[in-house]
């Protein structure tokens, strides 16, 4: 947390009154201001009260049903003793009071949200939180607008329209803020959409910049002087590496995690698929799409990129978090971002230059033997390229849902130096056709079907050694994994499942220490907090969805007209769990 | 599989110079099945009739328009349902007769399905679609999903 935002706490504090006193006891550990918990990304507590010891004693002190179906991605926000929640379409923002017995309401905000959004967002109608800032509340609707809620009156302070739902644009995606920037992206991956992040004026939402993810340098903002890349020398890639105009409908969205280095004054995003999902329509590696972004955020300026997967032929969007940390690789303590693919590699980049330091399969990788060190490309199997020439190419590992689901974010602990990885266990067959783009439809051109990879369980939760590029344990999964994690210094990790179970672990070992039934399938990610009363809580959404080409829709109930048959891969996720929107508290 | 696309447009746009629906003979009937009528009365509305009703060629180029328009983007292959609601359950938030199906895909409905009538649809690509949608055979068992 910043030093502004600390001020902005005292403040809040001071109106509480008696609790005030304990509160700073608590001090900025007890918080939990943004998404990750730090611009790091790291999602790591440094509460310690729960721990390996005691974990198993946990139990659930609140609920709340939030009203709304949907998955329930993301996760809550506490910000000196009020505990924010977004849920999805409609984007209702709930301020709950944990200074007053059973946590009632200080206000709740209701969007007018415009519901065509719900059929252009292409895989639910999910929101992946809030991030807090002088006094404001900021997130994003799903239909294409930012907006600043005043914490003090729950009233609007501004709103900006950001993104085109008639051009297949939607924002679920959390806004990121960085010295009064608010960093904003948009989906639409499936929708041949002209990706990019804008920043806008905490103060006033004004729109400062845009930059494109592809497209010439000047709309890429990759001025000379200020643009490097490690791997790449050239000019205007944005433009040369695909077909004439490709790039202007080719995707690129931004819908995962962002981090921040105050010391590099870098931002680093990841960016998605190339559409369409038929290669053969987009010939060139595609940049910057499937690739880590690094810019200014004052400017919006772009310093580095990488691309993971050049010429995406399956769908392995960039879009997962770059956790920052400082690693001793090859004998020599580096500064480097890790980041979990869903190619299926785990990279370990020197995060000034982009440089690939390690790069290892932490799934089963079927595409690709390596990454070449020197080029920093991944050494394709030729059997394995996909396009509408190609028919049907079997048994592609990972699928397209990623060895790790963008989604679900990890988590690093420094204590342990692992880093905590949710996994999906899947493959699947790919055969493209040629699309047609027309604005507001879909722009994909593949039928890809999933099957289970080797060991026949769907999923994993796994630790990870970022710098030597090797898995330490792992829990099998037998769904596939699709919460984020919460790392603590009580030396304990949690997730969820999509059966519905919230878990706890030795963050050492990787042995169970606690699950408790949360009702629905969890895809949120867990967050700890220190509450007016000095103890420690977790926090985590319950909620399945998320994902239409996952869950095939036999996970609902709510539409009498709308009954479908399950996925051959995952037949029985029915039978456990059901849609549902509960924030859940534990303690204990 | 596909058609190609871009003559597929053309002659879409070819058929545009018909009548468009409104200038017929007033909006088509849109009774859902949820529907009660106050005073057990039903409003006046005119019943639309699709001119392919059951015609299996009609149905095979609606098949082709369905993917050439990306409907299975959102509705899935065979319109099993994605994004999308199923158009193969045999159920229907909006109607699943003649004049209830065109509007849906003509004019849109609110939670995202776009409007293709005008520019991309003429009323005559639309009733090819309608007849596809109408040959989707429902599986026997859809309300009860059971497992052992
Ligand atoms: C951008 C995604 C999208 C595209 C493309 C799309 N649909 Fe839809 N469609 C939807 C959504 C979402 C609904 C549900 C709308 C609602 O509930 O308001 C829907 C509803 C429908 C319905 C009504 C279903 C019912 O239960 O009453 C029909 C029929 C339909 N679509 C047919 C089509 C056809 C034919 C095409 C292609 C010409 C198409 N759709 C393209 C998203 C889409």
């Amino acid at each position: 947390m910043t030093g502004r935002g600390a001020g902005a706490l005292a403040l809040l504090l001071g109106a509480l009154g008696p609790v005030a006193a304990r509160a700073q006891e608590a001090g900025e550990d007890g918080q939990w201001t943004m998404p990750a918990r730090d611009y790091a990304a790291t999602r790591y507590s440094p509460l310690a009260q729960i721990n390996v010891a005691n974990a198993g004693r946990l139990r659930p002190v609140w609920t709340f049903s939030t009203g709304v179906l949907g998955g329930h991605e993301g996760q809550p926000l506490v910000v000196g003793h009020t505990l924010y929640v977004v849920t999805p379409y409609p984007n209702v923002l709930y301020a709950f009071d944990l200074t007053q017995p059973d946590y009632p309401l200080k206000w709740k905000y209701r969007p007018d949200v415009d519901p065509n959004a719900v059929g252009i967002a292409c895989c639910d109608a999910i929101n992946r939180g809030a991030f807090y800032a002088e006094g404001k509340i900021v997130y994003n609707l799903l239909d294409g607008r930012t907006v600043a809620i005043d914490t003090a009156t729950g009233k609007e302070l501004w709103k900006t329209k950001i993104a085109d739902l008639a051009q297949g644009e939607t924002t679920p995606v959390a806004p990121f803020i960085v010295k009064r920037r608010v960093i904003v992206g948009a989906s639409g991956g499936e929708f041949g959409i002209h990706g990019w992040v804008k920043g806008l004026d905490l103060r006033t939402g004004r729109l400062a910049w845009t930059a494109y993810n592809m497209g010439p340098d000047s709309e890429m903002l990759a001025w000379p002087g200020t643009w490097r890349s490690f791997y790449e020398k050239r000019s205007d890639l944005g433009v040369t590496t695909w077909p004439k105009d490709a790039w202007a409908h080719g995707g690129g969205p931004v819908w995962g995690w962002m981090s921040y280095d105050p010391r590099l004054d870098l931002v680093y995003y990841g960016v998605g698929n190339p559409g369409p999902y038929n290669p053969e329509q987009r010939a060139g590696d595609n940049k910057w799409t499937a690739s880590v972004l690094a810019r200014r955020p004052d400017n919006g300026a772009l310093v580095w990129a990488y691309q993971f997967t050049p010429h995406d032929n399956w769908d392995y969007d960039a879009n997962a978090e770059m956790i920052l940390a400082d690693l001793p690789v090859g004998g020599e303590e580096r500064n480097v971002l890790v980041h979990f693919d869903k190619n299926g590699f785990a990279y370990t980049l020197d995060r000034a230059t982009g440089e690939v330091l390690v790069a290892e399969p932490f799934v089963h990788v079927s595409w690709a033997r390596r990454v070449d060190r020197s080029s920093g490309r991944p050494v394709v199997d030729s059997t394995k390229l996909t396009g509408a020439s190609r028919g049907n190419v079997k048994d592609i590992c990972p699928s397209l849902e990623g060895g790790k689901t963008p989604a679900a974010p990890a988590a690093y602990s420094a204590r342990t130096g692992l880093f905590y990885v949710p996994t999906n266990n899947l493959c699947m067959d790919y055969q493209a056709v040629t699309a047609t783009r027309i604005a507001g439809t879909p722009f994909i051109g593949a039928n890809t079907p999933y099957h289970a990879g080797p060991g026949g369980h769907l999923g994993a939760f796994i630790a990870w050694d970022a710098a030597r590029g090797r898995r330490v344990w792992e829990i099998e999964e037998p769904y596939p994994v699709w919460s984020g994690v919460l790392a603590t210094a009580g030396n304990v990790v949690f997730y969820g499942t999509l059966d519905g179970w919230f878990k706890a672990a030795d963050a050492t070992s990787g042995r169970l220490l606690w699950k408790f039934k949360v009702g629905s399938g969890v895809v949120g990610n867990p967050i700890a907090y220190t509450g007016p009363d000095g103890k420690q809580y977790v926090a985590v959404y319950a909620g399945i969805g998320g994902d239409w080409f996952l869950l095939a829709g036999d996970v609902r109930s709510d539409d009498p007209a709308d009954v479908r048959a399950p996925a051959d891969f995952i037949r029985d996720i029915a039978r456990h769990t059901s849609q549902g929107g509960m924030v859940w508290l534990f303690a204990l | 599989m596909r058609l190609l696309p871009v003559l597929l447009l053309a002659a879409l746009a070819a058929c545009m110079r018909g009548a468009t629906p409104d200038q017929q003979a007033g909006l088509p009937a849109v009774r859902h099945d949820e529907h009660v009528s106050a005073g057990g009365a039903a409003p006046k509305a005119v019943r639309w009739q699709n001119p392919y009703q059951r015609d299996k060629r009609a149905a095979d180029e609606g098949a082709k328009i369905f993917t050439a328009m990306n409907c299975d983007g959102c509705h899935g292959g065979a319109g099993a349902g994605w994004v999308g609601p199923s158009l193969a359950d045999g159920r229907w938030r909006f109607g699943g007769a003649d004049g209830e199906l065109f509007q849906s895909i003509y004019y849109g409905r609110p939670h995202g399905m776009p409007a293709y009538g005008g520019l991309l649809l003429a009323p005559d690509a639309v009733w090819k679609l309608v007849t596809y949608i109408q040959s989707l055979e429902p599986p026997a068992d859809v309300p009860t999903e059971a497992w052992q």
